[in-house]
């Protein structure tokens, strides 16, 4: 009975959980008083117009950003004042919409450099990258179709290919909370195709938890369980990627009045 | 066949073998100059091969005390340009400071072997021997390194390089300024220890030590946190990497080493004021060495020092008014043709300034194949 109550409400504790989440920029509201919460093994989707401040909230949970009021609970910790590598080693991973790709390392490098690092100490880095990294990385580059680039400079991949590289390493350190920005974004159908099964098999056979920023409606709706709709910074609407479509507010944010 | 030339060059210089021998042949250079005190003891020459050894030793003098001053000073050189390329080339945090480390290192050295002018200077820090007070400055040049660098190594680019500038100008008054314990303008004086083939050992074995190091670090994945800090040290931090732990801790590596070095040079040069400690034209030195060797390289500055000191005696001999004019107008043409140095011109891959490319643009009469764009 009690381990039954306890196993159900771990399923009910969210993984990322945001209350009255605000960010400005000097008088322009990026995020103004936004709720949002992540369980576990959950596909969610986020999705607004241009501006609408998603790429804002990635950066303030990845704590690139400072929010202005509010809490960001991950994992049950609040982690509005901890420091971007700490928040990465607790298991959240993210890409970035405007790549940021070691460019004068090869690609191994830079799988390599995306690995776990957790809280080692100095000492602990003194030494070559660990052969399982090392396959790790390997594995995941074919994956991606990237292992005939495995010794290019990272800066001479095409658009699409940096693109590839960055899910790779928002990958390699097999992080708990994935964040992809605009991840299908300039990469070819097929691909995508393998993209969409691999995240699917991370999050069910790994209990692997996602948030993707999308404006490929059909890829959320493969995809997601749940979209989550910023418009001007506040939130907009919230609830399966069918409702969310035919919701009017977030057709009148897309398409005008 | 540009290509065929470069090859070669490269095969030459990073040939083990040669390298092997060149250390070598560097550690018996001074046997010569022993060599010669011994002919000079000699009553009378017993051997014809002897007479003649010994007669051009006398005579020709190959190796002298300024041959070994020469040698070592370039190895000091070397050795500030390694150093300064951990923060500057591989971290990517251009400092114009560094020479404050080294004059740390020389006023910790002095003051600790008992050159201080003050009556009340605690007798526990004084009259050391020469390796504990070389050691002391090390560590007295970390520890600077750290409290310093906790603040500028949170600035970025241009700002951290003023910072360090600044650092080294405000450390030179104040170290000016605290007379009775620096000499003010009368400097220190150390023990007298006039031993050439010692520092030129010494600084030799520190040498093949700090290339060495530098090459190892380079291999770990510590060094390689480095480079991506000097990537994107946002994204670094992102991925996991605690950059503020790691640039500090090199910081302090960097500085340390630095410290020795001025502690050995303190000692060589048996004076020191704040003036010659603290000198700016270091700090360009080791920026310019490394800079024309390739930043961000293991062998950059060995090659860069190397290079640009033999250029230096070159000119000083010939053109005594002009050289430092020239030296400026070298550092403004690696700048702006070849960033990535002589490293960077030797280069495998045909990308960037590589000579391979500009062989190539020499000598092909066909188009060259479309750089790859986006
Ligand atoms: N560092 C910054 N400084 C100032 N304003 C910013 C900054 N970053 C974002 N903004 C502003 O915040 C608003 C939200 O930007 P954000 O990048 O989050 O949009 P987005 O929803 O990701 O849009 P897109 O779909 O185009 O990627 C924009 O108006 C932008 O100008
Ligand atoms: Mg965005």
């Amino acid at each position: 009975m009690t381990t039954e109550m306890t196993s159900n409400q771990k399923d009910q504790s969210p993984l990322l959980e945001g209350r009255g989440v605000s960010k400005y920029f000097g008088g322009l509201a990026a995020l103004h008083n936004v709720d949002f919460a992540i369980y576990p093994g959950e596909i969610m989707g986020l999705i607004g117009p241009n501006g609408s401040g998603k790429t804002t909230l990635f950066d303030c949970l990845s704590r690139v950003q400072q929010i202005n009021t509010g809490e960001i609970h991950f994992k049950g910790q609040e982690i509005s004042k901890k420091k971007p590598f700490q928040v990465a080693h607790m298991g959240l991973a993210r890409t970035f919409q405007v790549f940021r790709v070691y460019r004068k390392l090869t690609v191994l490098e830079n799988m390599l450099l995306s690995r776990q690092w957790r809280n080692e100490s100095i000492f602990r880095q003194l030494r070559p990258s660990h052969p399982d990294t090392d396959q790790r990385a390997r594995e995941l580059l074919e994956f991606l179709t990237l292992d005939h680039l495995t010794y290019e400079q990272a800066g001479n991949l095409s658009g699409g290919q940096q693109r590839l590289l960055e899910i790779g390493m928002a990958l390699m350190p097999d992080p708990e909370l994935i964040l992809l920005d605009e991840a299908a974004s300039g990469v070819n159908p097929v691909l995508i195709n393998t993209i969409k099964d691999r995240i699917l098999h991370l999050s069910n056979e790994q209990g692997k938890t996602f948030l993707l920023i999308e404006h490929n409606m059909e890829f959320i709706g493969d995809l997601c369980s749940r979209v989550f709709v910023l418009n001007f910074g506040e939130k907009l609407a919230e609830g399966t990627p069918e409702d969310v479509m035919t919701n009017e507010d977030v057709i009148e944010a897309y398409f005008g009045s | 066949m540009g290509r065929k030339i470069l090859d070669l060059i490269r095969a030459i210089i990073f040939n083990r073998w040669v390298l092997a021998a060149i250390v070598v042949l560097l550690f018996l250079m001074p046997s010569l100059f022993y060599a010669r005190e011994w002919c000079q003891e000699l009553d009378a020459f017993t051997s014809p091969l002897q007479d003649s050894v010994c007669t051009y030793l006398i005579e020709e003098k190959p190796v002298t005390n300024a041959v070994l001053l020469n040698f070592t000073q370039l190895f000091i050189l070397i050795i500030l340009a390694s150093n300064w390329n951990l923060t500057g080339g591989f971290t990517g945090y251009i400092d114009f400071g560094h020479a404050v480390f080294f004059g740390l290192g020389g006023f910790a050295t002095a003051l600790l072997m008992g050159s201080s002018r003050w009556e009340d200077w605690p007798a526990l820090f004084s009259d050391w021997s020469f390796w504990p007070a070389m050691l002391g400055a090390g560590i007295v040049a970390a520890i600077f390194a750290l409290l310093i660098g906790s603040f500028t190594l949170r600035l970025k680019g241009p700002y951290f390089s003023i910072a360090m500038l600044g650092t080294l100008v405000a450390t030179r008054e104040i170290v000016r300024a605290s007379s009775n314990i620096s000499g003010g303008g009368l400097g220190l004086s150390l023990p007298v220890y006039l031993n050439r083939p010692m520092f030129y050992y010494l600084s030799l074995v520190m040498l093949l030590f700090v290339v060495n190091f530098v090459r190892w670090i380079r291999s770990t994945e510590f060094g390689s946190s480095l480079v991506a800090i000097r990537e994107d040290e946002v994204g670094a931090e992102m991925r996991g990497i605690n950059t503020t732990l790691n640039k500090i801790t090199v910081f302090c590596i960097s500085a340390f080493l630095t410290g020795l070095v001025g502690g050995m040079w303190a000692y060589m040069n048996t004076f020191l004021d704040a003036d010659i400690a603290f000198n700016q034209n270091r700090t360009i030195d080791m920026v310019m060495m490394t800079m024309l060797g390739g930043l961000g390289t293991v062998a950059g500055p060995v090659i860069g020092s190397t290079i640009l000191y033999w250029l230096r005696d070159v000119l000083w001999a010939n053109f005594l008014l002009f050289h430092q004019i020239f030296e400026g107008i070298l550092l403004i043409i690696i700048v702006l043709f070849v960033p990535e140095g002589i490293m960077g011109l030797l280069d495998k891959d045909s990308s960037g300034t590589s000579l391979n490319r500009i062989v190539k643009g020499w000598f092909k009469k066909e188009p060259e194949e479309h750089p790859r764009t986006s």
